[in-house]
């Protein structure tokens, strides 16, 4: 199999002020290959990743396509050559439908749009990839998965032979990663070099071909699959052992904090019941559209429910609005840092105090800034967040410090019940395991704790007890020794009393 | 090693470098035209800045929201009118019943464009294109085509713009401008020091982010259009007290002026940035272009408004351009990781 590379990165670097982003960097992509790209936050990938695609222009080094070297001026230029990328999240004109969307870049098909000849043609592409989806329907609506199928439709359409896919698993469901992986296994035997980035080890160990290893910008390593094993791969990353595992405490108390019974909101879940007790990871499982998250922006109060009961210890509450939450001691720490988390453009202290404020005022009703600093600088210290200081802009920050201001922020609140939705998304290894740390930190000081993730190992690792949920209804609730991937996956597809043989 | 700029925020940054602008407007003015650089000079821009200068101070909360109004010019030329009528025919009324009673139509005004905006998600821009036509048309119906002349008022307003509190040289300063640095300086403090003005930069910089911290954004959206409404009206007062003569065109193109000083004074029109400080002085800049070009290039009054529209499209391009630029620089600075 070993023909001549279709790209060639040969001792590319690139430097951005201060940060050696990458160090003479080689890498081959081969046609009918999938190389998977392994690295911590600022390792360098995406910054490789834009060199291939014409964002970002090397300091040094070739690239060669079939052999013959190239510069990739912009993405219009890659997109000529053939290179395609896509991305965590998807790059769709929601008002437009599936055949536009995967067409948006065919520029020069005559004044006239052809809609039958362009239906016709979106069809054979999706038939391509063995994927039924409707070409009239707008992309609006399209889960995040469909819509990667759309724009690797759309790469194919631009007859694409390198498709770099950055993070494409992170937002899907179990389910959908295998569908995507048939997708990219088919891709593969069409000849299509794939460069693949994800975070998920189990993940890279099962569709790639050959893996390398990035750390500070330098490559540290780069054989087949078949040399290389899981720890091997992450000794490589982090250049320093991790345990796989969470060491988890039992800190579960007796005290039941609160009580949810059959809550529901129209159309969105029905027939929830469970109790958390303080001190106790309750972790929420299932597939991507199970509506855990719909649970949690019900008890904080976003998006309320409309039947069932919440009670607080012992004490029945209505709660509709993110303020009564909190009064309640509810916080909601969302997955989506940038959008519903953080001001981007105001310091980590503002951000910290955001919702807690009154704390801060003088009795002529101004804030001291002063107790606002001190107060930042503790959370700072606490979970190492870095930072030169506190009044730096968070929109300046990396993903993981974001997450740990995030995570000040609501504790900052004093909350008895914590919310974690999605708390290690898109952050790197070492951020993640301070995060699991802090977790059963909390979690010890008798804070209850519901944690949705949908990285399965993780909940399993965190969680006392496991609520499965599939598409809105409960399927079932686990202590953490018969918590296994297999009853969970199970019962977040629907198989519980087939499976189980319990219920 | 850092250098004293480098410690400076991008807002401050800004700040400076209007100052610097004005100065050096000041130095090539002063150098073209004879007598630029007297009193009377800066006698009639503080007369015209204490108006504008009130109006930008409203136009900054709103615009730190996201939000914009555009129905400031009516709102001050209603007030003056409406509140010139009412001393017209009851020369007895004091100073502070007809402050305040500006305040409050101006508020009251306010306050219809931000229900409107906040609890009918109507968009701003549209709310309040909407709202400067009616305001204009309600000033015409109550005007009849009669003016407000100067004779009509009681002799106390007048006054107020031609009254000298102190002197520094020749430089008289007069109530008008006291009145609105005194705001300047009280909402400067409101915006730093006060959860109200934490909370506009937070629903301005992300709304979504501030409904899931809990923040009442429509109270505070209302808040801000309510203010900006009382602050125009106030500015009706200060119009009033400057002209004497009002008429149902008075205030026209406030709007146009009030947030071309807004976006040269460094506010973010995407919201969550800038200072009431940095849009005085950007109304102070503009001000003093246009009397120096006035006189130095003998332009037409007409000029002024295309003065206005150039200074706003250069403010916000060089934003992107500038502002990006500073970021990058600082951030070198502090050495943040930079994620990937």
């Amino acid at each position: 199999m070993q023909s001549r590379p279709v790209l060639e990165m040969r001792e590319i670097s690139r430097r951005f002020g201060s940060t050696q982003a990458l160090d003479s960097v080689s890498l081959r992509l081969y046609p009918g290959e999938v190389h998977a790209l392994l690295g911590e936050n600022g390792a360098g990938k995406s910054t490789l990743i834009k060199i291939m695609t014409g964002v970002h222009q090397p300091d040094s080094g070739q690239i060669l396509l079939d052999g013959r070297s190239v510069r990739i001026g912009s993405t219009l230029e890659a997109q000529r050559l053939g290179i395609a990328a896509i991305y965590q999240e998807p790059l769709m004109y929601p008002d437009l439908n599936v055949a536009e969307n995967i067409f948006i870049a065919h520029a020069n098909r005559g004044l006239w749009v052809n809609w039958e000849r362009m239906y016709r043609d979106a069809e054979a592409i999706l038939a391509q990839l063995d994927v039924r989806l409707d070409v009239r329907q707008p992309a609006r609506g399209l889960s995040v998965a469909a819509q990667q199928t759309v724009e690797i439709a759309r790469a194919l359409s631009l007859q694409a032979r390198v498709l770099i896919m950055d993070e494409p698993t992170a937002a899907l469901s179990a389910h959908e990663v295998d569908q995507l992986f048939t997708i990219v296994q088919r891709l593969r035997d069409q000849g299509v070099a794939i460069l693949f980035i994800s975070h998920r080890l189990e993940e890279v160990f099962r569709i790639a071909d050959h893996i390398t290893v990035f750390r500070d910008g330098q490559l540290i390593s780069s054989a087949p699959r078949s040399d290389v094993t899981p720890e091997q791969a992450i000794r490589d990353m982090a250049g320093r052992a991790i345990e796989q595992l969470f060491p988890r405490r039992n800190t579960v108390r007796d005290q039941v904090l609160v009580q949810v019974r059959d809550l529901g909101r129209t159309g969105v879940f029905s027939g929830i019941s469970f109790d958390v007790h303080a001190g106790e990871v309750l972790g929420f499982a299932g597939l991507v559209g199970a509506r855990r998250t719909d649970v949690g922006l019900a008890l904080f109060g976003i998006a309320p429910a409309d039947s069932g009961t919440v009670i607080i210890d012992g004490q029945e509450v209505r709660i509709t609005t993110p303020a009564q939450a909190m009064r309640h001691g509810i916080a909601y720490v969302s997955e989506d840092r940038r959008g519903l988390g953080l001001s981007l453009p105001m310091s980590i202290a503002a951000n910290i105090t955001l919702s807690t404020l009154r704390r801060y005022l003088t009795p002529l009703g101004l804030v001291r800034r002063n107790a606002e600093i001190a107060t930042a600088e503790a959370y700072r210290h606490r979970l190492s967040i870095r930072a030169p200081s506190v009044e730096v802009a968070v929109g300046q920050l990396s993903g993981g410090n974001q997450q740990k201001v995030m995570l000040s922020k609501w504790l900052n609140t004093r909350p008895r019940l914590l919310i974690l939705d999605e708390p290690t998304r898109g952050i790197d290894v070492g951020a993640k395991a301070e995060v699991h740390q802090m977790i059963d930190d909390l979690a010890a000081e008798g804070i209850a704790i519901i944690l949705i993730s949908s990285d399965l190992p993780e909940v399993l690792a965190m969680s006392d007890r496991v609520l499965v949920m599939r598409e809105g209804r409960f399927m079932g609730l686990f202590n953490r020794h018969e918590a296994t991937q297999e009853r969970i996956l199970a019962a977040a597809m629907g198989q519980a009393a087939t499976l189980d043989g319990k219920s | 090693m850092t250098i004293w700029w480098q410690r400076l925020r991008p807002e401050q940054i800004r700040e400076l470098s209007l100052v610097v602008l004005i100065g050096v407007a000041l130095l090539i003015f002063s150098s073209q035209i004879e007598n630029f650089l007297t009193a009377r000079t800066f006698n009639r821009i503080a007369a015209s800045v204490a108006i504008v200068g009130m109006v930008a101070i409203g136009q900054t909360l709103v615009v730190l929201t996201r939000n914009i109004d555009l129905s400031v010019g009516s709102i001050v030329g209603f007030t003056a009118y409406f509140v010139g009528s009412q001393l017209a025919a009851n020369n007895a009324m004091g100073a502070p019943a007809a402050v305040l009673l500006a305040i409050a139509v101006g508020g009251g005004m306010g306050l219809v464009n931000g229900v409107i905006v906040a609890y009918g998600r109507v968009p701003a821009i549209i709310t309040t294109l909407g709202t400067l036509a009616i305001y204009r048309m309600l000033l015409i119906n109550y005007a009849n085509a009669r003016t407000v002349t100067v004779d009509s008022l009681p002799a106390w307003v007048v006054e107020l713009s031609r009254q000298t509190l102190f002197s520094i040289g020749d430089f008289a300063v007069r109530p008008l401008m006291v009145v609105t640095l005194a705001a300047v300086v009280i909402f400067q403090l409101v915006l730093i020091y006060t959860i109200f003005g934490r909370r506009l930069y937070a629903i301005g910089s992300n709304p979504e982010a501030a409904r899931f911290a809990g923040l009442p954004a429509q109270r505070i959206v209302l808040t801000a259009f309510t203010l900006c409404g009382a602050l125009a009206g106030l500015a009706g007062f200060l119009f009033l007290a400057r002209f004497g003569t009002i008429t149902a065109v008075a205030g026209q193109g406030i709007e146009l002026e009030s947030v071309a000083a807004v976006v040269v004074g460094g506010v973010n029109t995407f919201g969550g940035s800038g200072t009431v400080l940095g849009a005085f002085l950007g109304a102070f800049l503009i001000d003093l272009l246009g009397q120096g070009l006035l006189r130095w290039l003998g332009i037409s009054e007409f000029w002024r408004d295309a003065l206005l529209g150039l200074l706003i499209l250069l403010a916000v391009a060089s934003d992107a351009v500038i502002l990006g630029w500073l970021r990058r620089l600082w951030q070198a600075r502090t050495e943040v990781n930079h994620g990937n």
